[in-house]
């Protein structure tokens, strides 16, 4: 429902060689091992063209992205990162990476928590949005502990135990081999580190189920034209929540990819689900 | 409150509050002062009715934070009702309310009697802001008038009070008074001893009567 994210998660998919990897084939989702597709909101596209067609949607909302966000979620999208900030535990000293952290407000957040002795990783695959974020987290004075890099959450550029929190707000459905991005994670966290996914999920109750989809697939695509003169790129951000895998699918991932302690938390009614996994 | 609330509507709640403790904060540097020397200390507030707990953290710089989940070492957990907690924070004897509540305390009682103090004696200095958008005349002339509107409404909310419970208890006679009620208790009292004595007698006569029969 809120654009915000998808920036980020577009980074994830932009990533030009990507699409090719056999890497990608052992995706537990809607990834079709045999033809080499995979879902693009609700079509199937070549892995290798998904990157190109999320960049050009997170290009389109880039100038417009925190706004559209506030617009679409009416805010709520910061109490959801906060309770995100909470559950992370972050402690003085401690190496932060805020994946497909896009405009870098838990970045921010992160950044006084880790304090001067700590490190804060700003990473996303999509360089406009990096761009972005760099920028805001300089206006705001947020130096000296927070560092920007461009990567890609499946094939993660950390050694191995050296991060002690990962979190990936609103980016993992975009990424095109999701269970090959939580492996990655899951091997650069230091034994005891946690991962944090927030990300849009199923709501809980068929009644807000139904109004949900009305506002995605109605008001959502009309917003995105009249502030961002962008429907498509806000259909897309639709269509791909209701592609990502539910609460409890999502939770069999992180415990496939190697958390233990795994659990989630369903907010907003579940419109927004936290999910946590402690790497062993 | 894990769980038991949509975590996303708590911290919509603890964030307006810490936003309104912080903006009062911000007009009491004393307090502010006050509160560094317990920097670092995390108390628990644990609600039984509504369910509910949260954390107040102190920063280093005396700032105080709120959140729903904490993984800090807890200086002192509070357990109890909302309305106990109403009751000690706006408590004047604090360590007299806390013995004589039911709330339920765990740890050192020591940095959360200090933060009750620091909160219950906060004294914002309302006229800065006032001051700063209005200009150094009209704010103060606005702060003055907010002064005097505030005692005026205290003093009034007061005499209402008391003229209220007077037409309760003399002139609308619609509830005794609290003497009349303490002796008609005390009789109360009285007569369920009276009552007691006279189930022993009638006990004793009844078993005195038994073993003469035999």
């Amino acid at each position: 429902m809120f654009s915000p994210d998808p920036k980020r998660a577009l980074g994830y998919n932009e990533r030009p060689f990507v699409s090719g990897d056999t890497a990608m084939t052992n995706s537990p989702s809607t990834d079709d091992k045999a033809t080499e597709t995979t879902d693009f909101g609700f079509q199937r596209v070549a892995k290798d063209e998904k990157a190109d067609l999320v960049r050009g949607v997170f290009d389109s909302v880039a100038s417009q992205y925190d706004l559209m966000n506030d617009l679409m979620s009416g805010g709520i999208h910061r109490l959801w990162k906060r309770f995100t900030i909470e559950l992370s535990a972050v402690r003085p000293g401690q190496t932060v990476l805020d994946l497909a952290g896009g405009t870098g407000d838990l970045t921010r957040q992160f950044s006084r928590l880790v304090g001067r002795d700590g490190q804060v990783i700003l990473g996303d695959i999509n360089a406009a949005m990096l761009q972005v974020g760099r920028d805001r987290l300089a206006d705001t004075g947020t130096v000296g502990n927070v560092s920007v890099m461009q990567c890609d959450a499946q094939y993660l550029p950390f050694a191995d135990n050296s991060i002690d929190c990962i979190t990936i707000a609103f980016g993992l459905r975009n990424v095109t081999d999701k269970a090959l991005a939580l492996r990655s994670m899951e091997r650069v966290l230091r034994p005891g580190g946690r991962l944090l996914v927030l990300e849009f999920s199923k709501p809980t109750s068929p009644l807000l189920e139904r109004a949900y989809d009305l506002y995605s697939f109605r008001i959502l695509p009309m917003m995105g034209k009249l502030v961002a003169n962008d429907e498509d790129s806000y259909r897309y951000l639709a269509e791909s929540i209701r592609k990502h895998p539910d609460q409890d699918t999502l939770l069999g991932m992180l415990e496939e990819a190697g958390f233990v302690d795994c659990e989630y938390h369903n907010m907003t009614g579940g419109i927004v689900a936290l999910h946590k996994g402690i790497k062993a | 409150m894990e769980a038991r609330h949509d975590p996303a509507i708590v911290a919509g709640i603890l964030a307006a509050l810490e936003t309104a403790l912080d903006r009062a904060m911000a007009l009491a540097p004393d307090a502010q002062q006050d509160l560094q020397e317990l920097a670092g200390t995390v108390l628990a507030i644990e609600f039984t009715q509504p369910a509910a707990e949260c954390y107040v953290a102190i920063g280093s710089d005396g700032a105080l934070s709120l959140s729903q989940h904490c993984e800090l070492p807890v200086a002192t957990r509070v357990r109890g009702q909302l309305q106990d907690f109403i009751r000690l924070a706006s408590s004047d004897d604090p360590a007299a309310t806390l013995i004589n509540s039911d709330l339920e305390v765990v740890g050192n009682t020591a940095p959360l009697l200090a933060v009750q103090a620091i909160v219950a004696n906060l004294d914002p200095d309302w006229e800065a802001p006032l001051v700063d958008a209005l200009g150094d005349v009209a704010g103060h002339q606005v702060a003055q008038g907010l002064r005097g509107f505030f005692k005026w409404g205290r003093g009034a909310a007061e005499s209402l009070r008391r003229q209220l419970s007077e037409f309760i208890l003399e002139e609308g006679r619609l509830s005794p008074p609290k003497a009349e009620l303490d002796h008609f208790f005390k009789e109360i009292d009285a007569l369920g001893l009276k009552v007691d004595r006279l189930q022993s007698r009638i006990k004793k006569f009844a078993k005195d009567l038994e073993a003469g029969k035999s």
